[in-house]
């Protein structure tokens, strides 16, 4: 027993890591892995790489969910002229590694012409670069970071960048409350998207001459916030603004609101998703989320994208879907545009690549989220942003985001 | 550091450790009777809050096989949390038939049974995400009944608001930790147990059917598990498949710390690491496992056997 105990603590570390890697590149069992599909003229493949697993599939399910939505809505109005596209799911996970592997299976294996992807601007910079290398083609459907787009040609986004759409439910709850006068601002400190988020909500306090009381860290695996809750709380603010994803955030505005905290709180965009509405539940009520796309936009496309998001999962699309779906769709109209100029079916592959990637920065889509277009470096131009405020049932059972006017 | 946060700090870790402690108990029984490590009870820790949860009457998302599945009841929190530990206890055991039982009747090294206890774990956890989904779920509002959600322990002018949640943790684990070492010292069941821990070949001479009592450990071990897990959820939700991982680990650090084998020194031990953590500056609250761990390796530099353990004797 004496050996084996020794030898099995000796181990322990290694279980620890074998137990994590394991954790970030098991074997996806989602129904949306489909295995890889020859390049033939039969269909043209478009690779989605985003987290299916770990604690970022919450976000990854979403955006698998309006992909898919798109791929169905485009194959049936005749895909690329006559030729149906084909959506190929690589899992990142929720780590770097796992999306340096996905991507690396769609480029090399799938032979994809794009890739969508991935969750998390944590991720993008790590795999980006990859693809920048390969020449490939990629469209963030949520990485709102700063530097995204300059990580390379071959860079581009549908996801607003964080600094244009933040400090909107800032003036929001100015609006709500002209009161406010003290600002407590939380950030996740792991997560690169949440520092850069955190960033441009600390300079628009600035602007709008609030007093910053407090700034407090934590982990997006953290669950237990009472320490950094009563901290801030003890400083007495009327605004706190939390920059973080799901699970954390959720149980970041519980455990406030718990320990007494009755002014507005306003979330930064990893909090805008209903996976935070079974963390909080009731106390989710009241939260500003400044939004890049609403569910009531009146364009054509986003009313068909709505319904049909509707009547699969019952409840309103969520951003990350519509801007998923979107993902999709500049793909596809760059695709028809360059079909018309040069048979797509016709081209080599890395020809096929570097061409698409210059077609879809040149066009106009006319997409859920509104009307966008591009930058030459890849930046999203968008015209439409919303700020919605959650309202939860007295139960806490359903909860939606209300747009405010 | 104020009064105020100080002992709000206090009860956190006081909260948290007596999780750990029973967790760790989980842990510490199996190790007793078996000598090894069974390194799934992090994913039967994460089995039981969920099936709490679908006890109580919640719906699951629409991720999954099982998408917006409801169970046709909903029962108060103490009955799920009591029917929903004893389900993750007869998944314990169930895992002890498929996963140790074969390895043990081929005297196989203890080595590849927390080898094979990991593969139970993986298979778990990615088995949940194939039923439920990734999604984050909260048990109902009304676990607690009508009691506020925190209780002020100070003035108006200075609060020190604790929540009422991890005061309920705190003396639920701190009864079942009662529970536990009456039945371990005063039944006969208990000594039967202690006594396949001193020495399995002379139990069964003495008439013990081990076998039936290593299946009792591994339910009631389970048991523990699921009751820790439905424990820390009701404080900060189910945060998906992998929620018991670091549990899991940090479990292992507590065992160590207490002294392999000792049920007050895994006790003593979760209390520790749950105040030591609780003490880690919330901006470095990314290190705490590292802290647990660095607490593991000192203790096995300094005093192998742990606070209350046994030194090993070399039988010869």
């Amino acid at each position: 027993m004496n050996t084996a105990f020794i030898r099995t603590t000796a181990l322990l570390p290694i279980f620890a890591l074998f137990f994590t890697a394991c954790s970030s590149s098991t074997v996806s069992t989602n129904p949306a892995n489909n295995n890889a599909t020859p390049q033939t003229s039969t269909v043209i493949p478009i690779g989605i790489a985003v987290a299916q697993t770990s604690n970022v599939a919450l976000l990854g399910q979403e955006q698998v969910a309006g992909a898919k939505i798109a791929e169905k809505y485009f194959n049936d109005q005749g895909g690329i002229n006559g030729t149906p596209i084909k959506l190929v799911f690589q899992d990142t996970a929720g780590d770097e590694a796992g999306t340096i592997n996905a991507f690396q299976a769609l480029i090399n294996k799938d032979k994809v012409v794009g890739i969508v992807g991935p969750t998390l601007s944590q991720q993008a910079f790590s795999a980006n670069p990859i693809a920048e290398r390969a020449k490939i083609p990629v469209l963030a459907p949520s990485n709102t970071a700063k530097g995204i787009p300059e990580i390379g040609d071959y860079i581009a986004r549908v996801s607003a960048p964080v600094s244009v759409v933040a400090p909107n439910s800032i003036k929001a709850a100015l609006k709500i409350n002209p009161n406010i006068k003290k600002v407590a601002v939380f950030f996740a400190q792991n997560d690169a998207f949440s520092k850069s988020e955190t960033e441009i909500f600390q300079q628009t306090v600035k602007e709008q001459n609030l007093e910053l009381v407090t700034v407090q860290k934590f982990q997006t695996s953290d669950t237990d916030f009472q320490s950094q809750a009563t901290n801030a709380i003890n400083l007495k603010p009327d605004l706190v603004i939390i920059s973080g994803l799901a699970a954390d955030g959720g149980n970041l505005v519980r455990q406030l609101r718990e320990l007494g905290y009755k002014g507005l709180i306003v979330g930064g965009n990893g909090l805008n998703t209903s996976n935070i509405f079974p963390v909080c539940k009731a106390l989710c009520d009241g939260v500003l989320i400044a939004q890049a796309y609403s569910p009531e936009h009146p364009g054509e496309i986003n009313t068909k994208f709505r319904q049909a998001y509707l009547d699969q999962f019952k409840k309103e699309p969520p951003q990350f879907s519509a801007q998923a779906f979107a993902a999709v769709q500049v793909y596809v109209e760059a695709l028809k545009s360059l079909d018309q100029k040069s048979k797509v079916n016709k081209l080599e592959l890395p020809a096929l690549r570097t061409e698409l990637n210059k077609q879809l920065l040149t066009g106009k889509y006319n997409t859920p989220l509104g009307e966008i277009a591009f930058t030459p470096i890849g930046e999203i131009v968008q015209k439409d942003f919303y700020v919605a405020q959650i309202k939860m049932e007295a139960d806490g059972s359903k909860g939606k985001f209300t747009f405010l006017k | 550091m104020d009064i105020s946060l100080f002992f709000q700090q206090l009860l956190n870790g006081l909260s948290i450790g007596s999780v750990y402690a029973i967790f760790a108990l989980g842990y510490t029984l199996v190790y007793s009777i078996l000598g090894i490590i069974n390194l799934a009870h992090g994913a039967i820790f994460t089995l039981g809050a969920y099936f709490t949860y679908a006890l109580m009457g919640g719906t699951f998302g629409f991720n999954g096989l099982l998408a917006n599945l409801t169970l046709p009841l909903q029962l108060p929190f103490a009955i799920s949390l009591i029917i929903g530990s004893s389900l993750a206890g007869l998944v314990g055991v169930a895992m002890e038939r498929v996963a140790f039982l074969p390895l043990r009747r081929q005297g196989s090294d203890p080595l590849l049974t927390v080898v094979s206890s990991l593969g139970v774990a993986v298979v778990i956890v990615n088995l949940i995400q194939y039923l439920v989904g990734a999604e984050s779920y909260t048990y109902p509002a009304n676990t607690f009944g009508n009691l506020p959600p925190a209780i002020n322990f100070g003035t108006v002018e200075k609060p020190i608001p604790i929540r009422t949640v991890q005061i309920l943790i705190f003396v639920v684990s701190m009864v079942i930790v009662a529970i536990l070492t009456y039945f371990i010292n005063r039944t006969k069941y208990g000594k039967a147990m202690q006594a396949i821990a001193e020495d399995a070949t002379t139990a069964s001479l003495l008439g013990i059917n081990s076998d039936r009592f290593i299946v009792l450990t591994f339910f009631i071990s389970s048991f523990l598990a699921g009751l820790a897990g439905t424990l820390v959820a009701s404080s900060v939700s189910i945060a998906g498949p992998y929620f018991g991982i670091a549990f899991g680990l940090r479990g292992l650090a507590v065992i160590v710390l207490g002294g392999l084998g000792s049920i007050p020194g895994a006790v003593l031990g979760g209390l520790l690491i749950g105040l030591v953590e609780a003490f880690v500056p919330a901006e470095y609250s990314g290190y705490k496992d590292a802290v647990a761990f660095g607490i593991l390796f000192i203790m096995l530099l300094v005093r192998p056997q742990g606070l209350l353990g046994r030194r090993f004797v070399q039988k010869v």
